[in-house]
């Protein structure tokens, strides 16, 4: 089942080798502490996610799926097994080089939300770019970096709240900058963790219909853990995870163990 | 480039910051105002102590002489050092003075009632002969009323040689200020151009005796007025080895204030040919006073030149050193300074004691930055996990919370120095206007010595307050960056 087929849907404008997929983990295992003991979390998860394709993930609450994608997403170190991002082994690199990775080739979507609340939407939105560019890059770009944050924001259905703070913000659209934050300068693959899993139904869908057009046209990658069945069908493919492990999709009797 | 923006945001938000750059202003800005105000005082204090000290004295040891076997005679005047001083370009004015210790007491009944009274009112007293050159100043002294009906200044100038240089009490010391000055007690003298000039009212059947002028402390508590006249009695070394007494009445012409007690209550100045006379000729002078064109530059090297000239001439005894050459025995040609190491270093020791205590309050402002900023980290472990999820080094976070700090110190210093030297340049404003809004006087100038709140801003120590306020809010600074740049960002993320 960690065969992929690597559906090359978008113009493959992310660089990289074409055959790989923009992700591939082999062997990822993670354990905590506890005490004097050790809890296994993760058993030897291989994944692949290929390019611009989108993938859900789905398991039992408590299967590890945060877990798995905290690794996959450079924050966090797994106990064994490798992480390749776009070609790259992410966690043989410095954790300088490891953190430019991360801000150039992944964007994430928190369930809650994570905008800095000192900043109002369109300096979230711009965070990346901050981090990415130095003072001069930064000033010579500031202008058309500034337009394009805004257009992504006008364009999410957002232009009356480009200066709100989070605070001052809905928790819909509150991810809809989140969710702007992490496509603005265009990561070859985006990360979320149940995007909508704070929102109620008729918020949750307006955010995930963007998320899908955004990636579709953008030609992204998707990685995207969800509890929601019907998410799980517009994807290209289901992961099921259980216990630490990913099932073969024939061992899953019930598509969907938890209904929330 | 998000550093120096998010930096510069959390410190505009936060308010908590405000205390930090609150803290160290008061710090920094107290600190200047303080020392500066204690290098005023010291600085007035220094010229307090010095008092009519002359900037060199020079008292070659007439008595002891002979280690070396050479003539004392050459000694016996004045007139061979003043040679030399006055070859010397950096002597301003030169004058003798002769010094001796007697008793002094008042006449008539009065005397017995205070010799009665206890034996501790008749203490030592100085006579001091001095040299006031005055028939130059006599003809100086006639138009003296007329120059002061014309309202220009009375100052002597009388006594100097062709090359303009002084030689005379008035040019060396402070006396002629302490003459003039309004005195508390006493009386002051008629003309103080002219102090040893009998009063008008003195009355004598027999010989007209000379005329003193005293302490205001020593006539007041002989309850003399001027024109009374006054035993001094004094001992002599006699040549055949024994000791000698002798008296002599004096007339009192008024009376001067130093402004120190202790010398207003010991001191007698009186002619140096009329004390020479008392000690029927055993001395002549007992120390030369020196003023120099410019203390501070040239005071320590004359100094040095003038001991080692006096030794090669034999005018100042000397004695083998350790090393077996010949040095001059100490004491003999001082500055002002020597004469109050003791005060001097004391007063230097207080300064440095003084930065040292208030140097604890810029320790104060930097935990007060430690603690601020070590809340803020834990405050803002969730966006430190945002930003590092979004692609930010633990090096750049730490440089971000650091640069908090740096705001901190960079603002906090900077105000903190302006105001320092604002207060301390208008302190006197300050305190007036702050006095007549408490209605209470908070600088009391009749307790005070000086007539304002001395300050002396110096750029030296205005520059060390805000490099070591700086410094150690940076230093204070980093602990809670180090620490901010450990955090974990998924400890951070996990949790809503
Ligand atoms: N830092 C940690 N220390 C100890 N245990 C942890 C840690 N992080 C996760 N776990 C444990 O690992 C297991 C998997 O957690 P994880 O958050 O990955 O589950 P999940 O699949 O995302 O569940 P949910 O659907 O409820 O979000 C849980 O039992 C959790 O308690
Ligand atoms: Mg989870």
């Amino acid at each position: 089942m960690t065969d992929t087929t690597t559906t090359s849907v978008g113009s493959g404008r992310h660089g990289g080798a074409e055959g790989t997929p923009i992700l591939r983990a082999r062997g990822i295992t993670k354990s905590f502490p506890i005490g004097d003991r050790r809890l296994d979390v993760l058993h030897g998860v291989d994944i692949d996610v290929g390019r611009s394709e989108s993938v859900a993930l789905i398991g039992t609450s408590g299967a590890g799926k945060s877990t798995l994608l905290h690794v996959l997403g450079l924050l966090d170190s797994p106990t064994t097994g490798t992480v390749e991002l776009d070609g790259v082994d992410a966690w043989a690199l410095s954790k300088e080089k490891r953190a430019s990775l991360r801000n150039l080739k992944i964007g994430f979507v928190f369930q809650f939300y994570h905008l800095l609340p000192e900043l109002d939407a369109v300096e979230n939105v711009l965070l990346p770019s901050m981090i990415r560019y130095g003072r001069g890059a930064y000033r010579r770009r500031k202008r058309e970096l500034d337009t394009r944050a805004r257009d992504l924001l006008i364009g999410f259905g957002l232009e009356e709240r480009l200066d709100h703070r989070p605070e001052q913000l809905s928790g819909g659209e509150r991810q809809r900058v989140a969710l702007a934050r992490a496509l603005f300068h265009d990561p070859p693959l985006l990360i979320a963790d149940e995007p909508t899993g704070n929102l109620d139904q008729a918020t949750g869908s307006q955010v995930l219909e963007l998320l899908f057009s955004e990636q579709k046209s953008r030609g992204l990658s998707l990685l995207m853990v969800t509890h929601d069945a019907r998410l799980a069908d517009r994807c290209d493919r289901t992961v099921y995870m259980r216990d630490g492990v990913v099932l073969d999709p024939s061992e899953v009797k019930d598509p969907l163990p938890v209904v929330p | 480039m998000y550093r120096v923006f998010l930096s510069w945001r959390y410190l505009l938000t936060r308010r908590t910051n405000w205390i930090g750059v609150g803290g160290i202003f008061v710090a920094v800005g107290a600190l200047i105002l303080i020392l500066s105000i204690m290098s005023g005082f010291l600085e007035s204090s220094r010229a307090m102590l010095r008092g009519d000290l002359s900037d060199l004295a020079i008292a070659p040891s007439q008595e002891g002489r002979g280690t070396d076997g050479s003539s004392a005679s050459s000694t016996r005047t004045p007139a061979p050092l003043l040679e030399r001083l006055f070859a010397d370009e950096r002597v301003e004015a030169a004058s003798p003075r002769l010094v001796w210790y007697a008793q002094a007491a008042g006449d008539g009944r009065r005397t017995e009632r205070l010799m009665a009274g206890s034996a501790g009112d008749l203490s030592a007293i100085q006579l001091i002969g001095v040299e006031l050159r005055t028939p130059a100043l006599l003809a100086e002294a006639a138009a003296a009323p007329l120059l002061a009906a014309l309202g220009l200044p009375l100052v002597p100038t009388a006594g100097r040689s062709a090359d303009g240089r002084a030689r005379d009490e008035f040019s060396t010391t402070e006396f002629f200020h302490s003459l003039r000055r309004e005195p508390l007690r006493g009386m002051r003298v008629q003309n103080p151009l002219l102090p040893f000039e009998r009063p008008r009212s003195y009355r004598t059947d027999g010989r007209p005796a000379a005329a003193i002028v005293m302490g205001e402390s020593l006539m007041s508590g002989l309850s003399l007025v001027p024109g009374d006249e006054v035993e001094v009695v004094t001992i002599l070394p006699s040549p055949d080895g024994s000791v000698t007494s002798a008296n002599r009445r004096f007339v009192v012409a008024g009376s001067f204030r130093t402004g120190a007690h202790a010398l207003d209550l010991e001191r007698i100045y009186m002619d140096r040919a009329e004390l020479e006379d008392l000690l029927s000729g055993h001395r002549e002078y007992s120390e030369i006073l020196v003023r120099t064109k410019d203390y501070d530059e040239y005071g320590a090297a004359l100094k040095v030149d003038l001991e080692r000239d006096f030794l090669a001439a034999g005018l100042i005894a000397g004695g083998y050193g350790r090393n077996g050459e010949i040095v001059a025995f100490p004491g003999q040609v001082k500055t002002w300074e020597d004469s109050r190491q003791n005060l001097i270093g004391a007063i230097k020791n207080e300064r440095v004691l003084m930065a040292i205590m208030l140097s604890l309050i810029l320790v104060v402002s930097g935990f007060t930055i430690f603690s601020i900023l070590t809340m803020m980290v834990t405050e803002k472990r969730r966006d430190i996990g945002i930003l590092a999820a979004v692609g930010a080094t633990p090096r750049g976070i730490m440089s971000t919370f650091l640069l908090i700090g740096f705001w901190n110190a960079f603002l906090g210093t900077l105000l903190g120095a302006a105001g320092g030297i604002l207060g301390a340049t208008y302190i006197n404003d300050i305190e007036i206007w702050l006095s007549d809004l408490l209605g209470v006087t908070i600088f009391n100038r009749e307790i005070y010595y000086f007539d304002e709140i001395p300050s002396d801003v110096e750029p030296m120590t205005v520059l060390w307050i805000a490099a070591g306020a700086f410094t150690s809010t940076l230093l204070f600074s980093a602990i809670p960056a180090w620490r901010a740049a450990r955090v974990d960002p998924l400890v951070a993320l996990r949790n809503q």
